[in-house]
Parts: structure tokens; sequence; C-alpha cells
């Protein structure tokens, strides 16, 4: 099989090529070591936490904001929580009913959204096994959502007047969280209509760079968290433990095998300027065979690399796998597969390296985004999910979550890896027509 | 073995090759001499089967470079403009990658490798990575890649670009003998000494038309035998010069350039004893005196009105 031998050479060169191994596993590696150890799981620390009756308190809250964050937090299997007034709050901690009250000030989500510190107080219960650490990753991570809705939001429609009509921001906030994909599909067609489709093409990667930047800030916390202890009560008994590191696990580990299969794909064009792809053209082989092996390598060294990191966190982080190592792996090589033919394909589209490298990377940042690789998949606003099916890492995504968090078999629920296959498939066919037509043109060379 | 009949590829409206035709013959060295842009690697395209013509055929070996490309790949190996190596890998992986994807394998490749390597004079550096080698070991390297297959035409495109004198001398004595060995070779440069030096016949090629096709004798006999006498004297004695050697024996035409006065005449030699005699007479010097015998550098600035260098 000569695709087998174009394979070796690209596999060989992956070994031998010292810069891509780092930028693949040994980066990706120290930053799961640190997100582990952030996290404080596995063998450097505390194994886990159970769930946690949480009471909060904001008076000025949206209601459709309250409702959303209680439902996500449900959702997480760490946190039951609940609103009341503050007199009620106080009470149920003091009488053990719940860990701890978070106690949003009148007005601390208005100025959050003008740019201020979130100003968080905790009472927590002295008695609990609850570290103020925890509560503060939890809040992180509700925080990043609304963030990541803030930064989607903003990257969809401007902050000019018109789309964001004066006076309604709040409104549009709560719109965004309960899901309303009405009004802010509205938006986005009624831009459509005025200008055409091409000039919204143009619009929206405009957004892209804001949509970057504001990604980098969201990464930044703007929290400022007060612990209080309330009065003292009996001990309550713990449940069921959770490793709060295999929600990111996963996602991490999918976030750089994007950038992995990315550069693996991006050898197309280097071999393209090289003219060892026009070499290869002379040898008794087609195009066809050239890209499926290119597509196989990008396919075992992205496998490679999320096995690893998957790897690495279940030995280091005690990172619980799921039960069905088949379902994983499965799981593993259909993400490989999908992100191969979709890069391939990006490939093929770009006119050279230079591009193929900015739109990738503005993709793979976008599509994290909106996928779920920063903000677990279950947890993320309802219309990002809706963008996010349409991005391969999302099903992925889904899929680890099935498979890991709750622990089922990946034919429990058959969807990510249909689409996922699907999208292997529909990608990768796209790629091959496209390069077919090229190399009748002459334009492949 | 190779026919090429009025081939023509165009890039949008520009013609890049603009109805070329020649023929190389079996064990022939054909040089395509042309400047930049002139259209040399784009007919290497189309005749290795990597770029579509629009017009004209070609053939190599009996077989229709777009009838047939399989048959003309099985013929064929070409060593392109570029390093077309992978320089993260040593000079034996890349040629052992080159050998199996064209089928070869096991004992007969790995002692081809060998033998190739030493044929380029890289044999002592089969396990370096080629990043790491000099310009005129990579355009060796670059040789033997196209060779593996053991073709019997080789394409071989500007391959002693960016090396040094004595580099280039040894790559040329490679591609002679490996003309001696009966190879038919098709040998694009740009420069005027390598084609008249090593190739048995020529091409010129300019604009994506091929201007002259022969051997060297061949060609310089296209723009006329004369040869040119140029000889500076002071210019009030252009005239007096002038009307002298309009008499001596065999001269064409007495004309001025750059302030010197150009004889054309068919013998150079002829004319020097009655110019040196004129001299004399006048009082002058015979250093200043150049003759210049027709060359295929003259013959290019006569077909296309430019330098081959400029
Ligand atoms: N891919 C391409 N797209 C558009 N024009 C091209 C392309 N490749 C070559 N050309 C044009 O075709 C003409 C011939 O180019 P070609 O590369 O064949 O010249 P060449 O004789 O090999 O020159 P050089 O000595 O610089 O290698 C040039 O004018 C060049 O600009
Ligand atoms: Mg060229």
């Amino acid at each position: 099989m000569r695709i087998l031998v174009l394979v070796r050479k690209d596999l060989l060169r992956a070994w031998r090529d010292r810069r891509a191994f780092v930028v693949n596993l040994l980066l990706p590696l120290l930053l799961t070591f640190i997100m582990g150890l952030s996290f404080g799981g596995g063998i450097f620390g505390k194994s886990g936490i159970s769930v946690i009756p949480l009471v909060a308190v904001g008076e000025d809250v949206p209601s459709a904001l309250r409702d959303r964050l209680a439902e996500q937090l449900a959702e997480t299997d760490f946190f039951a929580l609940e609103w009341a007034d503050s007199t009620e709050a106080r009470r149920r901690v003091t009488r053990g009913e719940a860990a701890a009250a978070v106690v949003l000030p009148p007005g601390a989500v208005g100025d959050y959204f003008r740019g201020e510190e979130l100003r968080i107080d905790v009472w927590k219960d002295p008695g609990r096994p609850l570290k103020a650490g925890i509560v503060e990753q939890v809040l992180q991570r509700a925080l990043r959502q609304v963030q990541a809705g803030e930064a989607g939001y903003r990257a969809l429609w401007p902050d000019d007047e018109e789309s964001m009509p004066p006076g309604a921001e709040e409104d549009t906030w709560s719109d965004l969280f309960a899901g309303d994909m009405n009004t802010v599909w509205k938006r986005w067609r009624r831009v459509g209509g005025e200008g055409g489709f091409t000039e919204v093409g143009e619009w929206f990667l405009a957004r892209m760079d804001h949509q970057v930047a504001l990604s980098d800030a969201m990464a930044e916390s703007r929290l400022d968290l007060a612990v209080t202890d309330a009065a003292a009560t009996p001990d309550v008994a713990e449940s069921r433990e959770i490793n709060l590191f295999s929600y990111f696990l996963p996602g991490f580990s999918v976030f750089f095998l994007m950038f992995g299969v990315a550069a693996s794909a991006r050898d197309l064009h280097r071999e393209r300027a090289a003219g060892t792809l026009q070499r290869q053209l002379l040898a008794p082989l087609g195009t066809n065979h050239i890209m499926t092996a290119k597509w196989l390598s990008s396919v075992v060294q992205g496998a490679a690399q999320m096995l690893v990191l998957l790897v690495a966190g279940a030995v280091l982080f005690r990172v619980d796998l799921g039960p069905d190592s088949w379902s994983l792996l499965t799981l593993v090589v259909l993400t490989a597969t999908a992100a191969a033919s979709f890069f391939m394909m990006l490939a093929v589209v770009t006119p050279n390296e230079k591009v193929m490298d900015n739109v990738s990377t503005t993709v793979v940042l976008v599509a994290a985004m909106v996928g779920g690789n920063f903000v677990p998949v279950d947890a993320m606003p309802a219309w990002i999910t809706y963008v996010g099916r349409w991005v391969f890492n999302y099903w992925s995504n889904s899929g680890f979550s099935l498979v890991m968090v709750r622990g089922e078999s990946l034919a429990h629920d058959l969807q990510p890896a249909v689409v996922l296959a699907a999208m292997t498939v529909g990608y990768g066919l796209l790629a091959l027509a496209f390069t077919a037509w090229q190399r009748r043109r002459g334009g492949l060379l | 073995m190779i026919i090429v009949e009025n081939l023509v590829k165009r890039y949008g409206s520009h013609r890049a090759v603009d109805g070329i035709t020649f023929e190389v013959a079996k064990g022939e060295l054909f040089g395509l001499l042309g400047p930049n842009g002139a259209g040399k690697t784009t007919t290497i395209g189309v005749l290795s089967t990597l770029l579509p013509a629009d017009g004209g055929r070609a053939s190599i070996g009996g077989h229709d470079v777009a009838g047939d490309p399989g048959g003309v790949r099985r013929l064929i190996g070409v060593v392109p403009q570029e390093i077309a190596l992978y320089q993260d890998l040593n000079a034996r992986d890349n040629l052992l990658f080159w050998g199996r994807i064209h089928g070869l394998g096991g004992k007969a490749l790995g002692t081809r490798v060998e033998r190739l390597l030493e044929l380029v004079a890289l044999g002592e550096h089969a396990r370096q990575k080629v990043e790491t080698f000099s310009g005129g070991m990579k355009r060796r390297l670059n040789l033997a890649a196209g060779l593996i297959h053991n073709p019997e035409v080789l394409f071989l495109d500007e391959p002693t670009v960016g090396i040094d004198a004595q580099a280039r001398t040894k790559l040329l004595a490679l591609i002679g003998d490996l003309a001696a060995d009966g190879l038919t070779i098709i040998y694009t440069t740009h420069y005027l000494e390598e084609a008249e030096q090593l190739c048995h016949r020529i091409g010129v090629i300019d604009q994506g038309r091929m201007v002259a096709v022969g051997d060297k004798e061949d060609l310089i006999s296209q723009i006329g035998d004369e040869d040119r006498v140029r000889v500076q004297v002071p210019s009030e004695r252009h005239r007096a010069l002038t009307s002298a050697a309009e008499t001596w024996p065999g001269v064409d035409s007495v004309s001025e350039r750059r302030g010197k006065l150009e004889i054309r005449v068919a013998d150079g030699g002829a004319v020097l004893p009655p110019l040196q005699a004129w001299l004399a007479a006048e009082g002058l010097d015979l250093a200043q005196l150049e003759v210049i015998r027709p060359n295929l550098e003259t013959l290019y600035l006569n077909l296309t009105g430019r330098g081959l260098r400029e």
C-alpha cells in the first residue's frame, strides 16, 4: 500500500520534528498539568467534592437569568441552587440546610456588565467540608459562561445603538440566557436582508477579531470573592464524589487536537511550496492517495495526542475516563477523523500556508468557544449550543460528556458518534472533490 | 523520444508557453535555454503531466502526455527547479521514500539508494538531515531523487541555480556522464555557457516561443557568420578610418557604436593587416581593438533584442 508509505513518511517526519513534538504534546501536557493542579485533584490533593446545596441571593437579578443559573448548576451534579431573599438565606445556612449562601449585592450584576468586578459575598457553613476555593471555581465557571455568552453575543452583534437598544441591556441579557433565539435571530435576519449575504459574511469576519480579543478577556477573572463563616452546624453526610477536572480535560484535549490536526493539514501547503507534492504526483499516485494519506497521518497524530492527554489526566489527576474504554477510544478516533477531514478541507480551499494559518487559528478559537471546549456543552446558554451544533468539536464534547462524565456507553446516545462520522465523510469528500477539480485545472501546482 | 508540437499553456490570458515545437532523440541531451519567465518550467510541467496543456500535443516514448499520463510518468524522472525534498529527513530516508512511492522496495531499493548516494558523492552524508546540507549537496540529492526509479528520460530544471562554480562543474560533469550512459535529458538553463558546453542540441525559448532550435553551429549560422572588428580611435579620425576600411577586402559595412568603430567583415583576420598598417600610418595604438566572432550570446541578442542576464 503506497498510502502507508506516505503515512509512514509523515509520521517519521513528525517524530523527528522536535518542535512539533513540543507544541503538540509537551505543551498541552504541561497546560493540562497546570490546569489539573489548579483544580486540585488526583495524586496532588483532594480527590473530589460532593453535591452541595446552595442558596443564592440577588434581589435585582433578572428572573430568566436566575432560572438559567439554577438549572445549569443543577446540571453540573455538584450543586443544588435555590434563590431566596437574604434573611431566608442566612437562616438556611445557619440551620445547615445549605452549605453556603452566594450573595450578589444589589447592582452587582449590572456593574459587572459595565466592566466592573463582580462582587460576591459567600456566607458559608463552617461545619461543611466546603473550601472557598471550590466555590470560587464554580463561580468562575458560571461567570465564564456569562462571559462566553457576552463574547459570543458581541461578536455577532456590534456594540452600536441600533443592535443594542439603549436602556434594554438587561432585557437583552435575559433573552439571551433564557435561550430566546427568536429575538436574537431576528437581528441576524435584519442584517442579512439589508446587505445581502456577502456583506453579512464580511461583517461576520470582521467580528471575529473582536471575538478573539474577547476570548482573551474571557480567560481573565473579574471576580471579587468574600467568604465569611456563618454559625456552626452539624455535619451532613457526603454524597457522590466527582472530580471537577473530568469536565474540563476532554474539552482541553479536543482543543489541542484541533491545533495539532490543523498543523498536519497545513503540511499540504508546505509540501506544495517545497515541490514535494508535485514530486509525489509524478509517481504512480493519484491525488486521492495523497490526500487520504495526509488525512490518515493527521488522524493518527491527533488521536495519539488526545489519548496521551486523557491518559495523563487519568494517571496524574485520577480523572475518571468512564467505564467504557471502547466508547472512549471510538470517540477519540472519531474526533480525530472529523477534525482531520475538516482541516483537510480548510487546507485545500485556502491558497497558501499563511492564509490557512490565519483561517485555522480563527476557526479553532471560534469553534472551541461555541463548541464547548472552554465551557462544558451541557452548561452553555441555549443559543450557543444552537450555533455549536455546526462544529464537530461540539459533538466530540457532547460525546465525552456522555462517556466520561455520565459514564454511559456511546451506544446510549448515538447522535454524537453518528454526527462525527457524518462530518468525517462529508468534509472528507468535499476535500477530495475540490482537490480533484483543482488538479484537472492544473491549479494544484 | 520526445515530440512536442505547437504546445500551448495559458495562465489566464497570459500565454506562458505559446506554441512551441521541438523533438528530442533518444539519448540526446537537449538544452532549453531562456531567460527568467521564458516558459521553461511550464514546458517541463506540461511534458511531465503535471500541468494540462491548452493546445498542441506532446508525447514521450510514444505515450501521449494528455492521453496516457501514466505511461509517460513511468518513463520520466523530474528534477524540479526547487529542492523538492523533505528537509527534516536525512538523505537516505528521502531516497528510500521516493523509491517506495515508485513501488520499489526491499534489497533492490537499498542497493539503488546506496549507488545513487555514491554517484552524487553524498555517501558520507547519508544519515545527515537535508536541512544541514549546503546548496550544492541539496542540488545533488535533488538530482538523485529524480533518478531513483531509473527513468529513461530525465527533465532537469535549472539544476545549477544558486551553487558555486566548483559545485556546478561537478554537477555538470555528472550530468554529462548520465547522458553518456544513454539517458535522454532535457536540460533547462539560463546560463549560456552551460548549454553550449553540455548540450548536444539547444532550443532557445523566449516569452513562450521557441525562437531557434539546432546544434550550436546551426544556431550560429542563423545569424550569419560575419565577424565584427571594433576599434577605438579618436572621434575626429572616424571619417578617415571609415572611408579607408570600406576599400578593404571582405568588408560589409562600417558603423559607429558607443564611441568605437565597428567593421563587419566575413573574416576578421583578413582586415587586421590593412587596419594595422592604417593605424601605424596615423601614429595610433593597436591596443584598442577587439574581434567579435558570432556566438550564442549574439544570436540571443539578435533573436530577442535582450541579453540573457539582464
Ligand atoms: N502558476 C502560475 N500562474 C500564473 N502565471 C504563471 C504561473 N507559473 C508561471 N507563470 C508565468 O508563466 C511564465 C513562464 O513561467 P516559467 O516558470 O515557465 O518560466 P521559466 O522559464 O521557468 O523561468 P525561470 O527561469 O524564472 O524559472 C512567466 O511569465 C510566469 O510569470
Ligand atoms: Mg523555471
